[in-house]
Order: structure tokens, then C-alpha cells, then sequence
């Protein structure tokens, strides 16, 4: 098995200072390290649960990363690891963003101290005042043909401004790194609109947060994807899909509110995006 | 000639020479403009609401209306004070039941004082507002057995988890809510939950304007439940109303959908439809 660290991770655990970071094959298989405490536990119990789950309807399993059991990797010294599928590994190209969902972050269940730090992290990004805020992001700029992330630091700092620019800046085509040309969101319509685009593929995912009550995501994230390697041919093989289970709780009868809240704004800022670019091209 | 309301179930009471709100007979509540910012609040929200063209006509119908401010004499003889003058959302109805449900899973919001965003942090985990999305803040339903009115006393309804929720809610809609040890019948669950012009039906016209506006943030909103007791006339309808009430801290959209509302929102009507089909599936059953 021939293992090695990912090329697209945006978000989450790296493998850095001895520490084990997820790692992938070549065989469309994503091998993510078990979290210590509860965590990694919670999250195995979540995929488990999940690909059991008969009521879950197949147009919605679609949005979650198949699971394939857990095992053992030598090259991490036997640690335990989740193995999933690889979301990227159908991707040549892929430009991908992680938004993690929810006006919140923290929930009842939660230790104070765990509490504590959320509502801190929370208040001083997007969280609280959009129900969501983005975590990181990668996207290839067919200009420079190279890939440019931003600052993680910047990232951080961000308000409601700049997560439309963010949103912007993922579907363009001109020099990211310019902070000095607008961002052209020449792909817009390709990867958030039409039949297949990610606000349809949104919308879908919306619709069972209204209803569902097995799962609260608490603390989860959304991912997009899309292809750089056709998009120039209107071809964008956007994908949503939902990551990072490790504070998923039993919904006990109750919608996950937290969790539908962001979606929905989330879904906001997107359409406006969309519809903005939808107007400046029938004005060209 | 003012007189205290006889059907809150929230929020500040005229009583004992307390500073409360008064009705008149013609149909107007008046809500004395409290000391802070938050009656100036209340008032600049309700100016810019009733003038916003923006604001769909059938959403309108959700709030009170609107007639200014007024001077009047106090509920606790302090004189002549300013009031907001407001559509009493009661009047016109004979035996009402009431129940106020304060909407969203924060009641603080961004850029409050540390001592206020502690306080409702605390009473949010504390009641079914971080769980549910939503707590019920007061209610009073009329009972057809004993011919009164059930009114649990306001600390025991703070104090609702997710059940309690579960059962005032079956209970707001039973001819039977004084009865402890026996199951809230439902009695009125399709009349007043249900049907073309039921709560379930208005709230969700409230959820699809909550999914695209950006105009308001609804901080600390309550949603209002009223419906007829009154029998006195054969098959009097029911008359089932939803009101969004108090607005001392509502603040703009600035762009923002308010997810806060909406989420807390779409949970209290999965709480209702279960409501409605539950008591679908007893009348089928024949029970």
C-alpha cells in the first residue's frame, strides 16, 4: 500500500512535528487518523450509524464521503485510522473550499472548557454573525497556472466582506494574488448555477435539514469542489460534501436548527453571487 | 379608559402599581417606552417596518400595527408617560388561549454589553433555547372540563426541557390542560395547528419570507399563539392567529439573512407538524 499526504487539504489536521496527518493511496482511498479522546470514537460511531441508516435517503448519501471501515496503518506505527473515500482522487485539478456550518460550534454536550473556546472562535469570525465561516481554501488561477490559498491568519480575521470575496475570488479566473483587480467570477454560473451546479446540490441538502432528526453536525463542514481541468468548456463538476464528524450527536427528535440556520445563509450569499454575475454579463 | 390586559402571558405586568402595559376598548395596547434603548428601539423598528415597501403585503399581517407613539397616564401613577400604541392582538377575541414562544437558539447577539450576553447565554442553556431553537416564555389555555384557565406560573415553565416543550404545546391545543395525570387529548390540534388557515400554514408563509430577507435580525422576538375558546355560538371558528411580538432589540439585516430566527424557526414547526400528524393518526385509529 503506498501511502502519502494529500495535495488539497485546506482545513483540518496536516501531518506536521511527528504528529499523524491524514494520508491517501492510490486506489481513491483517504486514510484519516483517529482522533484522540472521544472524538475519532464519535466519529467512527457517526460513519457506522450512518451507512446503516436505511432512512436516509440515497439522493442525500450522496453528499457524505463513503466509509470503509477502520484499520490499522503501519506507516503510522499501526495508529487506527478511518478510511474513506478520497473526495479528490476523481479530480486532476480541483479548486476546493471548506466552510464549516452552524451559528455555532459548540453544543450542550460539550465539555465548559470545550464551550468556552468555541464561543471565542466563533465571535471573532463569521460564525455568529452569518451561521457560517470559511475554514480555508485552495483555487487555481488559470492565469498564473499555479494554485494560491490565502493566509490562514488573513482567513481568520475575515468579516461578512470578505467571505463574498472569498466566494468571488473561488469561481474566478484572473490573478488571485492581486489584491488590486477585482475578482472576475468568470465561472460562477458554472460552479454555483445551473441543474448540477453547488446552490442546486445546496437547495437538496436544505430540504432534509428540515426534516432530518437523526444527526446534529455539530461543528461540521461543507466542502466544495470543482474541476479546473474543464472548466474552461463550461464543464465544472462541482460537488458539495459534507466532512469532519467528530462532535456529530443523536438529533433525539429535533431538526439540527444550528446547522440549517448557516445552510440557509450560506445558501444566501451564494445565489447573491451567483445572481450578481448573472447581471453582469447580460449587461457586457 | 385603560385598563391592564387581561391575556398577557409575558413580559412586564401592570400590576400591584407596577409599570406595565394597558388596553383601551377600541382595540389598541399600549406598551410604556422603557427607560433604555430598548424602547427607542422598539419604536425605530416599528417606524421603519410599517413604511418599508419592501416588506411583502401578506407579511405585514404578522405584526401588530402600528400607531405611534402616545402619551398616557401611567399603570404606576407616574404620570403622563410615552407609549407605544399597538394593535392589541387579543381584542376581539372572547375566551382566548396564549401562548408566547420566544424565537431563536441565542437571544443575545453581536456587540451586546459582556453582563447582558452572560445573562442570556445562561438562561439559554438553562432553558430549551440552545436545544430546541426555541423556548416557550408563557402561555394560558382555557380548560372546557373546569371552565378556567390553565396558567403555569412562569418560573415552572422557564424550567421546560425538551419534553415539557412537547407537552404544553399538546396541551395549548387540548380541552383538557388543567388534568395532570392524564394525557393532553389534542382535542383542537387540526383546527388550530392544522388546516388552510391554521398556525402551521401561517408560520410557514412567516419561514419562506425568514428564507431571503435581509431587512431585520429578530433578536429575542417572540412569536405569539392566540385561538377562540368561546362556544356561545355553534361551530364558532377557532381563529387561530400568529403574531411576531417585541422588538426592542431587533437590528438591521445589513445583507444577513436572520439564520438565528429561521433555524429556531423551522424547529418549532417540525414540533407542530408532529403535533398535527400524531393527532391525525389517533383520529384514525379511532382513539
Amino acid at each position: 500500500m503506498h501511502l502519502k499526504a494529500p495535495e488539497h487539504q485546506v482545513a483540518g489536521h496536516i501531518a506536521k512535528d511527528g504528529k499523524p496527518g491524514p494520508l491517501v493511496d492510490d486506489k481513491g482511498r483517504f486514510f484519516k487518523p483517529l482522533q484522540g479522546d472521544s472524538r475519532g470514537e464519535i466519529e467512527v460511531k457517526f460513519y457506522e450509524s450512518f451507512s446503516s441508516n436505511t432512512e436516509v435517503p440515497a439522493h442525500i448519501r450522496r453528499y457524505f464521503p463513503v466509509y470503509h471501515g477502520t484499520q490499522a496503518v503501519e506507516s503510522s506505527d499501526g495508529a487506527a485510522m478511518i478510511v474513506l473515500e478520497n473526495l479528490l482522487s476523481k479530480y486532476s485539478k480541483p479548486s476546493v473550499m471548506d466552510v464549516k456550518m452552524g451559528s455555532r460550534t459548540w453544543y450542550p454536550e460539550a465539555s465548559e472548557e470545550y464551550i468556552q473556546k468555541c464561543l471565542r472562535k466563533d465571535a471573532r469570525s463569521t460564525t455568529v454573525s452569518s451561521g457560517f465561516r470559511i475554514s480555508g481554501f485552495e483555487v487555481y488561477d488559470h492565469k498564473e497556472l499555479s494554485f494560491w490559498k490565502p493566509d490562514r491568519k488573513l482567513l481568520n480575521g475575515i468579516k461578512v466582506d470578505g467571505v463574498r470575496l472569498a466566494l468571488r475570488k473561488f469561481v474566478s479566473s484572473n490573478t488571485l494574488s492581486d489584491t488590486s483587480s477585482k475578482p472576475d467570477s468568470a465561472f460562477a454560473s458554472s460552479v454555483y448555477g445551473g441543474s448540477n451546479g453547488i446552490l442546486t446540490q445546496l437547495l437538496e441538502l436544505k430540504t432534509w435539514f428540515e426534516n432530518q432528526t437523526f444527526y446534529h453536525f455539530n461543528s461540521c463542514s461543507i466542502l466544495i469542489i470543482y474541476e479546473n481541468e474543464s472548466i474552461q468548456d463550461g464543464d465544472a463538476r462541482a460537488q458539495v460534501k459534507l466532512v469532519d464528524f467528530a462532535h456529530v450527536h443523536d438529533g433525539n427528535g429535533v431538526i439540527d436548527h444550528n446547522f440549517l440556520g448557516g445552510l440557509c445563509s450560506f445558501i444566501n450569499f451564494v445565489r447573491d453571487i451567483l445572481q450578481s454575475s448573472d447581471d453582469q454579463s447580460t449587461q457586457d | 379608559m385603560l385598563k391592564v390586559p387581561e391575556h398577557q402571558v409575558a413580559g412586564h405586568i401592570a400590576k400591584d402599581g407596577k409599570l406595565g402595559p394597558l388596553v383601551d376598548d377600541q382595540g389598541i395596547f399600549y406598551k410604556p417606552l422603557q427607560g433604555d434603548a430598548r424602547g427607542e428601539n422598539e419604536a425605530k423598528f416599528y417606524e421603519s417596518f410599517s413604511s418599508n415597501k419592501n416588506v411583502p403585503d401578506n407579511i405585514r399581517g404578522y405584526f401588530p400595527a402600528y400607531h405611534g407613539v402616545q402619551l398616557v397616564e401611567a399603570s404606576d401613577g407616574s404620570g403622563q408617560l410615552p407609549h407605544l400604541a399597538l394593535e392589541d392582538v387579543v381584542s376581539g377575541y372572547v375566551k382566548p388561549s396564549v401562548m408566547d414562544v420566544k424565537i431563536g437558539s441565542r437571544t443575545w447577539y453581536p456587540d451586546v454589553s459582556e453582563e447582558y450576553f452572560n445573562k442570556c447565554i445562561k438562561k439559554d442553556r438553562e432553558t430549551t433555547t440552545v436545544s430546541l431553537g426555541f423556548r416557550v416564555s408563557g402561555l394560558k389555555v382555557f380548560d372546557h372540563e373546569e371552565s378556567g384557565f390553565w396558567r403555569p406560573d412562569k418560573r415552572v415553565v422557564l424550567a421546560y426541557k425538551v419534553d415539557g416543550a412537547r407537552t404544553a404545546l399538546r396541551k395549548f391545543v387540548s380541552s383538557n390542560p388543567l388534568a395532570d395525570s392524564v394525557v393532553p387529548d389534542c382535542a383542537f390540534a387540526s383546527e388550530v395547528y392544522g388546516g388552510s388557515n391554521g398556525i402551521l400554514t401561517q408560520l410557514l408563509e412567516l419561514k419562506a419570507w425568514f428564507e431571503t430577507q435581509t431587512l431585520y435580525h429578530f433578536n429575542s422576538c417572540s412569536i405569539l399563539m392566540v385561538y377562540e375558546n368561546d362556544e356561545s355560538v355553534d361551530d364558532a371558528p377557532r381563529r387561530a392567529r400568529v403574531k411576531l411580538v417585541d422588538f426592542a432589540h431587533v437590528l438591521d439585516g445589513n445583507g444577513v439573512i436572520d439564520h438565528n430566527f429561521f433555524g429556531g424557526l423551522c424547529s418549532f414547526i417540525k414540533f407542530i407538524k408532529d403535533i398535527v400528524e400524531s393527532s391525525e393518526n389517533c383520529c384514525e385509529n379511532g382513539h
